[in-house]
């Protein structure tokens, strides 16, 4: 039945739409930050009914689009149209009252409010005085109405990430919107969760609403939007309805060369794996959260110089945790971690980094950087071990891993913060390759990048282990990527190792199971 | 016995409300450093307005009144401009001591030539009036509770102390809430303020500057983690003990300076108690508690 609803979707799209009033019109925006031109008269038009995908490389613009949409931006030049009428867009409550609502990447939550309360601030309907409770019905109506459970009294810190954005998505409907802006909300989700969010997003539009689906996954795009845009460097350089759209085109807009269509190709591996030493020596770990339960539960794990090993697992399986611990920025309860033969148990981060150890953090921004500070700051902090710090040194060295890795900045004299989610990822990996000497800890260390960038990266970690013998631990929500990086598989799940693997005698299919069993 | 805990009373009435307020606008996101400052003034202003007309209730409106005025300012200031709150905070501090001396000081004047029996202009202590002090101070920390847990100013007004950029994202109005945040809040510290003047000590004394009840008052509040019915507790127990410092003293055998430190020795001790124990998520601060706020700049 649905299938047959989204078809008859599909067809009325590319019929009518030169006959159908677009939602929402841009004409000419563009927005300039120090230095970077985010976007440079972009002109698109967003029907109802349909789900736009908006692809680009990392540092496209798209984000920037999304925020002028919904107020968090003003353009520096262009126009807005809303229904027809030239709207100037001047806050996220305007946005809202106008129908568009975003739905953010990393959720626009207060974490210590109820869920009730974070939804209620944004409905105009109600006074200022009026009871938190009084939405609790409507909120559990939409709720169960998507099909999901859900306490909405309990406070949001409580909720998975998964739970969060559909919180979004809750909002959105409690908020009657009729453009959904969705910036990479569904990228870091398990591919499971995934599905079911375009699910919904299909039957929001067959409402009449429109989706704008902001994305770096190409293929993910082509099979769930209907028309697709690609910007690039601010600006747009094509928009094609689906039924025209081949994965190798929209690529090479993308990235404005063509790439092999094959991006799985097997990296080169490490001779001898098992004659070499030992870099880290993990022996029954058991980390807690704050006054809370066992996270990670008596993990044990080895890795050798020049190895990869990969954790694979669905996030808050105690990856998090796990890896924190083994950095030195939690103390585990019990267990022991040995880098390089040096019981660093407990012991902070100092003692881990003269070891020599790299860290690609999950959440860059938490872990990573120092967001007000430049990107050669952000590089020299980790880098320099003297006291001095010779400037002219660091200057050219960050200037040559901004050409290296294609970071998207003018200088390296700006601050972290004006950059890209994927640019400030390519920073912070350059920097940690280059200083890891014993081991690499990296989570997640393409989630945030395109293909081009998330590829160049994976092949620096590979050739970091097979060239200077440097031991990776590679723990990943991308099973593709544990699959194609790794020496060895481990499978976390509830906090355990649940299996080992050869990396070159794997069922895919095995794993998946361990995974979500 | 009882009478010493009617004693207790105005001082009690006193020290809740400027920390009600003071709480209520703090968990808005704006450090509220002028505190003791303004205490001062409002206290003057009540004190004169209640000489001038000899109407007491007066004073305590208008003290309520200056006292909001200054709250709107601290709040759309320190929203709207990128400056430091501390400095903000600090400055308006000085002014408040500097403003209550130019207008104590002719007043008391007047007060000294008209030859004023301080019960003309002051509330009469009587245990009708503290009993009514009492139960409506209670009330009004009641109903602050309500508000902040209960209803969506409450939510409003965490969610922009907690994080403005997010706030704002989920469409709230980061100044408003915050300049509504600092009307009821110093409408509160002003009757408070008020009340010492006009209960408490019944009569203005120029060097009420260098008491550093406005400081208490912040300490009462981060004891008790800005929470109104925890505050409570913690204001009783600081009434109590500057209530009756001499009896305390003379128990421990302290010396005047060191019982004048006792408050603030207490506060110290309460926040470290709490926040070593699971009471601290709890009693957190608002995360973005004095970070200047700039709404538009490109973050990832």
């Amino acid at each position: 039945m649905s299938a047959f609803l989204s078809n008859k979707v599909f067809s009325n799209i590319s019929k009518f739409s030169r006959e159908v009033k677009p939602l929402v019109s841009l004409r000419g925006i563009t927005k300039k930050f120090p230095g970077v031109v985010a976007l440079d008269n972009v002109s698109l038009d967003i029907y109802p009914g349909e789900i736009l995908a908006l692809l680009g490389e990392n540092g496209a613009g798209k984000s920037t689009l999304v925020k002028i949409l919904y107020g968090l931006y003003t353009p520096d030049k262009g126009e807005v149209i809303v229904y027809g009428e030239k709207t100037k867009i001047l806050s996220p409550r305007h946005a809202v009252s106008k129908g568009i609502v975003l739905v953010p990447q990393t959720p626009h939550l207060i974490d210590s409010l109820s869920v009730l309360e974070n939804l209620i601030i944004g409905l105009r309907e109600y006074g200022v005085f009026a009871r938190v409770d009084l939405i609790e019905d409507r909120v559990r109506e939409i709720a169960l109405s998507i099909g999901i459970e859900l306490d909405p009294r309990k406070p949001v810190a409580t909720l998975s990430y998964t739970q969060k954005q559909l919180v979004s998505i809750i909002r959105a409907l409690l908020l009657k919107a009729r453009v959904l802006l969705v910036d990479e909300a569904t990228t870091l989700l398990p591919s499971r969760e995934k599905e079911k969010f375009y699910t919904l997003f299909r039957r929001f539009t067959e409402g009449g609403g429109s989706v704008v689906l902001i994305t770096h996954k190409v293929v993910e795009a082509l099979r769930v939007a209907d028309r697709i845009a690609v910007l690039k460097s601010g600006r747009l350089v094509g928009v094609i309805d689906r039924d025209r759209a081949r994965v190798e085109d929209v690529r090479k807009l993308m990235f404005g060369k063509t790439v092999t269509n094959n991006l799985q190709v097997r990296l080169k591996r490490t001779e001898h794996i098992d004659g070499g030493k030992r870099v880290l020596e993990v022996m029954g770990l058991w980390v807690s959260r704050w006054f809370g339960d066992y996270v990670v539960r008596g993990v044990s794990l080895s890795v050798r110089r020049g190895e990869v090993v990969g954790i694979a697992g669905i996030a808050g399986n105690g990856q998090e945790e796990l890896v924190q611990a083994i950095v030195g920025l939690v103390k585990p309860v019990r267990g022991s971690i040995r880098l390089l033969g040096v019981d660093v148990t407990g012991k902070g981060v100092e003692l881990t980094r003269k070891l020599g150890l790299g860290y690609i953090p999950d959440i860059p921004m938490r872990y990573g950087v120092s967001i007000d500070n430049t990107i050669e700051e952000n590089i020299a902090a980790l880098l320099v071990r003297g006291k001095i710090i010779k400037w002219r040194r660091v200057n050219e060295f960050t200037s040559k891993l901004i050409r290296e890795y294609d970071v998207k900045a003018p200088h390296p004299r700006v601050p972290v913060k004006v950059l890209s989610g994927g640019n400030l990822m390519k920073v912070l990996v350059s920097r940690e390759l280059a200083i890891a000497r014993s081991l690499l800890v990296a989570h997640n260390p393409t989630r945030a990048l395109d293909e081009v960038s998330a590829r160049l990266v994976r092949r620096m970690i590979r050739e970091k282990a097979v060239g200077e013998g440097v031991g990776v631990l590679l723990v990943s929500e991308d099973l593709d990527e544990v699959l194609e990086l790794s020496d060895r598989i481990l499978v976390i799940n509830s906090g355990r190792i649940v299996g080992v693997f050869d990396a070159n005698r794997v069922e895919r299919e095995r794993i998946e199971e361990l995974m979500v069993a | 016995m009882i009478e010493e805990l009617i004693g207790i009373v105005p001082v009690f009435a006193t020290y809740y409300l400027v920390a009600l307020g003071h709480g209520f606008f703090e968990k808005s996101g704006v450090l509220n450093l002028a505190i003791d400052g303004l205490f001062v003034l409002g206290a003057t202003i009540a004190f004169a307005l209640a000489a001038y007309t000899l109407n007491p209730w007066i004073g305590v409106i208008g003290s309520s009144i200056v006292c909001s005025l200054f709250g709107v300012f601290i709040a759309y200031v320190a929203t709207k401009l990128p400056v430091s709150h501390g400095a903000l905070g600090l400055s308006l501090m000085f002014l408040g001591y500097g403003l209550s001396l130019v207008v104590g000081i002719p007043v008391s004047n007047y007060v000294y030539a008209k030859a004023l029996n301080p019960s003309t202009y002051t509330v009469p202590a009587t245990d009708t009036v503290l009993v009514v002090l009492l139960a409506s101070s209670i009330l009004i920390g009641v109903v602050l509770h309500y508000v902040l847990d209960r209803t969506k100013l409450g939510a409003m007004i965490k969610a922009s102390g907690e994080d403005p950029h997010v706030a704002e994202a989920l469409g709230v109005d980061v100044v408003r809430t915050r300049v509504i945040a600092g009307v009821i809040g110093y409408a509160l510290i002003g009757l408070g303020s008020a009340y010492f003047t006009l209960v408490w000590r019944s009569g203005w004394d120029p060097k009420i500057y260098l008491l550093g009840h406005g400081w208490i008052a912040f300490a009462i509040s981060l004891a008790a983690g800005r929470q109104p019915i925890l505050t409570m507790l913690t204001a009783s127990l600081f009434a109590g003990l500057v209530r009756h410092q001499y009896v305390v003293q003379v128990a421990l055998g302290l010396s005047t300076e060191i019982a004048k430190m006792l408050p603030f020795i207490v506060a110290l001790a309460s926040m470290t108690l709490f926040y070593v124990t699971p009471f601290k998520r709890k009693m957190a601060s608002p995360k973005s508690l004095g970070k200047p706020y700039y709404r538009e700049e490109r973050t990832v």
